[in-house]
């Protein structure tokens, strides 16, 4: 659930406790701190433990310009080496040589829907010269799309010129760089660095990828996703459109013999969430790989968000934030500390229950439970049915309580009668959220299923003994 | 009540007032009906039972026509500051006409919402409502603030190199925001319980600061950032789909009802809560969701005022025409939604009209020059309404202001100005605030 349903939630615990809402009425707020309590969780998550977390592998597609805040970052030529294969940068240099210029064919593989393979062969025209910015050389080359482009930015190339050229850089079979012109990374490097994490979990037990956004100048940003496909053992990164931080689409779209990076996976693994992870305004994610027992066979399995849904959303992270409001507000002499420290326990054990409705679980009872226990998968967290009805809920409940402990009632029907006129949207937004939830669950079981079932774990089990 | 023809004819006044300057960058409708009471007064032009008439048709106006201000010239006040940035980035894409039909929808569909909710929910729901749930005001207010500050998502910190490093990134956006609610809330503090400025502006003293922090940092921004003037596509075009439409405009309908109903709860507050509410994404929502917020927010606000069961005062606009008339009887009610309808329609008109002629012309003249006339006006405007102390005041406004801007904060933060002494004095603190301050 979104951040101000976990709030909105405390905030109607507190409203239960008549103490707790005489003293609002009278101007004593410290019922406030059962929202903050409810919504501390997240906080604790967002604002220290993101920033605290382990980072086995980090990827970044296109490094900031360390002034701007955004891609390409300028880069000199000397500092470029092999492990920047794939990466955006750009680069400011003089053209020294002209090697080719010409047209040829050119094929590449491109998939469809469903992930097939096909391979497409066109006509191309390329530029390929040797770019020096005074700390060293480079070939560049520009070809297919890219040279239209490049061609229609800078006109006639002639040795001598000065320019600012865009592209990701590349390795050649003889280990020297090459400089590809393009408007993104190539999402080859992306895939590659998943698929090691992945067989480097299989060999070690778990391992965590930091993966960054790319932000281009403007406030917007190349969208990607990447696919984990555990039937074909493979890891597919498709490089989008440029977005706007709102999600809209603005154009952008890399030609397809860049659009695609796909790497194979040599060991088993599975994914837990049925859809593929997108990547584009605010931060890139962190994905853990562990390994893991799946029906009895030995597994990489992904977890999204590591350092996200662990004590801090379990229910005896409740208990001790029920003790710690307890201890402070008898200090600060307040006189329902023990109402004020039931309603903060409630308030963090309600964004615990909210957050078990969804997807990721939670490890509820630690140090008792070691892992995560799986969500109810009543809707995504940012699902605005279920935001709305569950917000909502707490709404009414508010209204309810406060006209319950007003005399006289300042809305004169009966208790039952009331919470029914209050509460019937939730009713109507859960209901729907269960129909969607029935069958959601029916296509992921189908799913796990088949994952058990795939040959590719049986094979493995012969050679690797899984 | 009036004769229909009169109620006729100031109302399309107020919408005439209202659609003439409410594209002005800078310009806010409160702030001019406020200088026009000041410096015209009212009663001698116009009658006092017309007043409350004229103040809707203009009010609806500026729900509408400063759609421009915010799309082509960035500047809007803090109910659309999550408008902002989406429209600067259809304004850098050529889009900037589509954002005002896309913000216009949203304006239509809340001026729909309004309507209706005033003929057939608002007298029976309303009262009840807000009978058992006004005494808890302070309760909503504190929680709200306290969530925008829990509720800041760190921009940066992702990319530091150590822990440390990506802690104090992401914390220094954070604690800035923290500092400029703060300072903001000193600055209203004083401007509201000290006499620095005259006793004749008790409406207007507010005026300058407000003006300020939302206005003239916006003005100066543009001088500074001295943005590219890109030609304009006027095609009446728009990328959205009715499901955003529909729950652009359900999230709308509640955060500008939350505003309009709660006092001080402002627009960009009321949005914020309901963006989080209905999970809202995309910029096309985003620009549809602000048009239905800021019609509820500052028409519905206004229309309480009408409302004789209930009869709230919401808002600076309210304030000042309840000073001098408060509608009394239901079919003054009714003549309202009834204004409320004419003036949208010839709002959306006008807007509709000028966003195509501005997207036509955007490149003859620089935002700079307009920018540099808008901030002299506002200067202007602060010493008619508020004296000399009130153009210092405004000064530091600005700062504050700008300060947002420098620490890539929310600018709402700014409403600290309005939010901490109201605070203060509901819970009783306002004379210990006065010791701290060294100031009683």
């Amino acid at each position: 659930m979104r951040g101000f349903t976990h709030y909105i939630s405390g905030l109607a615990a507190a409203t239960f406790f008549p103490a707790l809402v005489a003293d609002i009425r009278m101007g004593t707020l410290a019922a406030v701190i059962a929202a903050a309590s409810a919504y501390f969780p997240d906080f604790v998550d967002f604002k220290f433990g993101k920033f605290f977390a382990r980072r086995d592998y980090e990827i970044d597609p296109a490094p900031w310009d360390e002034k701007k805040h955004y891609a390409p970052k300028l880069v000199k030529i000397k500092d470029l080496s092999e492990k920047n294969r794939y990466q955006f940068f750009a680069i400011e240099g003089r053209v020294e040589e002209i090697l080719t210029k010409g047209s040829g064919t050119m094929s590449y593989e491109v998939f469809d829907e469903k992930g097939n393979v096909k391979t497409v062969t066109e006509e191309y025209n390329t530029i390929v010269f040797i770019l020096n910015d005074g700390t060293g050389k480079i070939t560049v080359e520009a070809f297919g799309d890219d040279y239209k482009i490049f061609e229609e930015e800078f006109g006639q190339i002639e040795e001598g010129k000065e320019m600012l050229v865009f592209g990701y850089v590349d390795v050649d079979p003889d280990g020297s760089l090459r400089f590809v012109v393009s408007d993104a990374p190539h999402p080859q490097g992306i895939a590659d660095i998943i698929a090691e994490a992945i067989e480097k979990a299989y060999e070690e037990g778990e391992k965590i990828v930091k993966i960054h956004n790319i932000r281009l100048p403007g406030d917007v940003y190349r969208q990607f996703w990447i696919h984990l496909d555990p039937p074909k053992r493979e890891v597919r990164v498709e490089m989008g459109p440029i977005v706007t931080p709102g999600g809209v689409a603005i154009g952008g779209e890399p030609p397809e013999y860049r659009k695609y990076g796909i790497a194979r996976v040599n060991v088993p693994f599975i994914k837990t969430y049925p859809k593929p992870t997108r990547i584009d305004s605010f931060s890139g994610p962190e994905i853990a790989f562990r390994l893991t027992k799946h029906q009895g066979k030995t597994v990489v399995k992904d977890r999204f968000l590591p350092w996200h849904h662990g004590f801090s959303h379990s229910m005896t992270m409740g208990v001790i934030i029920g003790a710690v409001v307890f201890l402070l507000a008898k200090l600060f002499g307040y006189s329902h500390a023990t109402d004020l420290a039931l309603a903060s326990m409630i308030g963090q054990w309600l964004h615990v229950f909210e957050d078990q409705l969804g997807f990721m679980g939670s490890n509820l009872f630690p140090p008792i439970t070691k892992d995560v226990i799986p969500g109810f998968k009543l809707g995504e967290s940012g699902s605005g049915l279920t935001n709305f009805s569950t917000a909502w809920l707490m709404i009414a409940l508010m209204i309810w309580n406060f006209n319950r402990f007003t005399d006289p009632r300042p809305i004169p029907i009966s208790d039952a009668r009331l919470l029914l006129y209050l509460i019937w949207p939730s009713i109507i937004g859960f209901g729907i959220a269960i129909v969607r939830s029935i069958r959601l669950r029916k296509e992921l079981a189908k799913l796990m299923d088949y994952y058990t079932n795939l040959e590719a774990f049986e094979e493995l089990e012969e050679v690797g003994g899984i | 009540m009036l004769p229909l023809s009169d109620l006729l004819i100031w109302s399309f006044a107020g919408v005439l007032f209202g659609s003439l300057i409410s594209w002005i960058p800078g310009f806010h409708i409160y702030n001019i009906i406020a200088l026009l009471v000041a410096v015209f007064g009212v009663g001698e032009l116009m009658p006092v039972q017309a007043f409350p008439f004229f103040a809707v048709g203009a009010i609806v106006a500026y729900a509408y026509v400063s759609a421009i201000s915010s799309v082509y010239f960035s500047v809007a006040d803090e109910s659309a500051v999550f408008l902002l940035f989406p429209t600067q980035r259809y304004l850098l894409l050529g889009r900037g006409h589509e954002a005002v039909l896309l913000y216009l929808i949203g304006a239509v569909a809340g001026t729909l919402i309004l309507v209706l909710g005033m003929l057939f929910v608002f007298p029976k729901v309303l009262p009840p409502i807000y009978q058992a749930t006004s005494p808890y005001i302070t309760y909503f207010l504190v929680a709200i603030v306290l969530f925008m500050f829990m509720s800041e998502w760190p921009k940066e910190g992702d990319r530091g190199k150590t822990v440390k490093e990506r802690l104090w990134l992401a914390w220094r956006q954070i604690l800035g925001g923290i500092f400029v609610f703060f300072l903001s809330g000193i600055l209203g503090f004083i401007v509201t319980n000290t006499n620095i400025l005259p006793a004749t502006s008790a409406y207007t003293r507010l005026t300058p600061m407000f003006i300020g922090f939302f206005g003239m940092s916006w003005v100066i921004l543009n001088i500074l950032s001295n943005p590219p003037m890109l030609p304009q596509k006027p095609e009446d075009k728009v990328e959205s789909s009715i499901y955003n439409t529909l729950k652009a405009s359900f999230g709308g309908a509640l955060g500008g009802t939350i505003a309009a109903v709660y006092p001080i709860i402002t627009g960009g507050m009321g949005a914020m809560v309901a963006g989080h509410m209905t999970s809202q994404r995309g910029d096309d929502a985003f620009i549809i969701s602000q048009g239905v917020n800021r019609v509820l927010y500052y028409v519905g606000a206004f229309s309480l005022l009408f409302l004789p069961n209930l009869r709230l005062t919401r808002g600076a606009g309210a304030w000042l025409v309840s000073s001098l008339y408060t509608p009394k009887s239901y079919s003054e009610y009714i003549a309202a939604i009834g204004v409320i309808l004419l003036a949208s329609g010839i709002s959306f008109l006008f807007t509709y009209g000028l966003s195509r002629l501005i997207a036509r012309s955007f490149n003859v003249m620089h935002i700079k020059k307009v920018s540099y006339f808008v901030a002299a006006v506002l200067v202007v405007i602060s010493y008619l309404l508020t004296g000399w102390m009130g153009v210092v005041v405004l000064f530091v406004s600005t700062a504050i202001g700008l300060m947002a801007a420098a620490f890539n904060t929310r600018r709402s933060y700014c409403l600290g100005g309005l939010i901490l002494p109201v605070l203060l004095s509901m819970t009783g603190h306002t004379e210990v605030f006065m010791h701290l301050l060294g100031l009683g």
